[in-house]
């Protein structure tokens, strides 16, 4: 069966390099007004777009442990600042997946 | 009763000389399982060898066993070279071991050989399989003993470079026989798609050939071959690598090396963004500058004196979005309003758009008035023109003998042209 092809989402990856393209054209001065404009609107939006990827993540170290029902759950543990030790009386560190 | 009555210490020492001088045991190598084993707080290891018939104790002492690069452990066979000697206080003898090899290393070694032709020709470890990492992860999976150092060091360089990553654990024993079995599970759980991970770390800290050789197993290399998501072979070492490295999308020497690979700054992503930004600004300015340059008396207007006064004084929605005040300076410049009118409007509007309400990033005042044109004429910066009111990029837009009106801050100065000097010549053109 063929997969019909969606339109990729944009990465962040893309949009940075959309944007470099748009202040590279515009810093060549070789648009015309509107033009000029309208890539700056475009390279406006791609820019919070990149903001708005980059504040995403939300900060967490989980580990998998394995429950007695023998599912598995993600479970948020602290660490030690300094060292990036796991701290946590909670988690079984020598449990292992199987 | 015959003279020759040993006291059992004369005999003892005798039995411990011949023993000891004896050439056939000098140095000698022995084969056997290791049956018991104790590490001495000293750091001697004492322990018995044996095979099916016959037991012999020995004695690793610390000197001697510095350099072991593994643990020994009950049931392993090992080749043991050393000497025999008398313990006279037990009358037993013993086995001085100078050093011990794993038996069979060079039979896995062996093995690893042909499982790295067998995989090669499977296209296993073709290069151009390998898929590129995503620039921005926002998971990072990581595959490894979670007491271990590996995990801590990834951890340590995740925090500084990209404090508000996600860090997924998938805990897994990284040595011993059935570490193999349970890296294959971590990375196979991490592939799931409920956990939503973007690159996944699998590996350990360094250890010798055979702490590595979980990441040598025809499974383990399969799993980082097969993963769904990018994956990097993180496996310390410092001569030989695993084969996970092959097969997997990219591989690192060390475990924090793959969390320099995996992971970016984010500040320095946040800068590159308002540098962009800023120039975008700049040229967009500048460009309106030029394309309405209709200079008479403009820098007589107060708002280009101040053009935070505007800001302030107008009491401006500075909530309103981008976009409507770029439409709307659009407009503004279509109908073909006086540019004077423009300004105040692009003021505004850079305003708005580097008061950056998601990051609090404010530029300070005084960035907007180093970009007003007056400011930066204030500091002696002037525009020259040509009689058309074209703006004067070069000297070879002006003829010798030519006027040209020069604008300073405060007003403008009409000149005509005397004489030219080029940059390249060093001095002036001649013509």
């Amino acid at each position: 069966m063929e997969k019909k092809k969606t339109k990729p989402t944009l990465t962040f990856e893309h949009a940075l390099k959309q944007l470099e393209e748009i202040t590279d054209n515009l810093e060549r001065g070789a648009l015309g007004l509107d033009e000029s404009i309208a890539e700056f609107e475009k390279g406006i939006k791609l820019a919070r777009f990149c903001h708005g990827k980059l504040e995403e993540a939300e900060k967490k170290i989980e580990i998998l442990q394995k429950g007695d029902d023998g599912k598995i759950a993600a479970k948020e543990v602290k660490v030690k600042n300094e060292s990036g030790e796991i701290d946590d009386d909670d988690v079984d560190l020598q449990g292992t997946l199987l | 009763m015959n003279e020759n009555i040993y006291t059992i210490t004369e005999l003892t020492r005798l039995l411990k000389a011949y023993i000891e001088k004896a050439p056939a045991f000098n140095g000698v190598w022995v084969s056997g399982e290791i049956s018991n084993v104790t590490y001495h707080s000293s750091g001697h290891i004492y322990l018995t060898l044996k095979d099916e018939n016959a037991v012999l104790s020995s004695v690793f002492f610390k000197y001697a066993n510095r350099n072991l690069t593994f643990r020994l452990e009950e049931g392993m066979s090992v080749f043991a070279q050393g000497n025999l000697t008398v313990f006279e206080k037990r009358g037993s003898y013993q086995f001085i071991i100078s050093q011990l090899k794993l038996e069979g290393i060079g039979e896995l070694q062996k093995q690893i050989e042909q499982l790295k032709k067998k995989l090669l020709e499977e296209g296993i470890f073709d290069p151009a399989r390998k898929r590129p990492l995503p620039f921005l992860p926002k998971r990072i999976g990581i595959v490894t003993s979670p007491t271990g150092a590996a995990v801590r060091d990834i951890i340590k360089v995740a925090k500084r470079r990209y404090p508000d990553i996600e860090i997924l654990i998938a805990p897994a024993k990284v040595q011993g026989a059935d570490a193999g079995i349970s890296i294959v599970n971590a990375i196979e759980e991490l592939n799931r798609p409920e956990w939503n991970i973007d690159i996944i770390i699998a590996g350990r800290g360094g250890g010798s050939f055979e702490d590595l050789m979980a990441f040598n197993e025809e499974a383990v290399v399969r799993a980082f071959f097969n993963s769904r998501v990018p994956i990097i072979s993180a496996v310390g070492h410092q001569v030989d690598h695993p084969l996970s490295d092959d097969s997997a999308d990219v591989c690192a020497p060390t475990p924090s090396a793959a969390a320099e690979i995996a992971i970016p700054v984010k500040d320095e992503l946040i800068d590159y963004l308002f540098n962009l930004r800023g120039r975008s600004y700049t040229a967009l300015l500048s460009r309106i500058r030029e394309l309405n340059f209709h200079v008479d008396g403009f820098t007589r207007q107060r708002v280009f004196r101040n053009p935070l006064e505007i800001v302030s004084n107008r009491n401006l929605l500075l909530d309103d979005t981008e976009k409507r005040l770029i439409f709307a300076m659009r407009d503004i410049i279509n109908t073909g309003r006086n540019n004077v009118l423009v300004l105040p409007d692009l003021v505004r509007m850079m305003h708005n758009v580097i008061k950056d309400k998601t990051h609090g990033y404010l530029v300070a005042v005084n960035s907007l008035e180093k970009l007003s044109p007056l400011s930066v004429m204030k500091r002696g910066f002037a525009i020259a023109a040509d009689s058309g009111r074209n703006i004067v990029r070069s000297i070879r837009d002006i003829e010798r003998g030519e006027d040209i009106n020069v604008f300073l801050s405060d007003g403008s100065l009409e000149c005509t042209v005397n004489s030219k000097t080029g940059e390249q010549f060093h001095g002036k053109e001649k013509n």
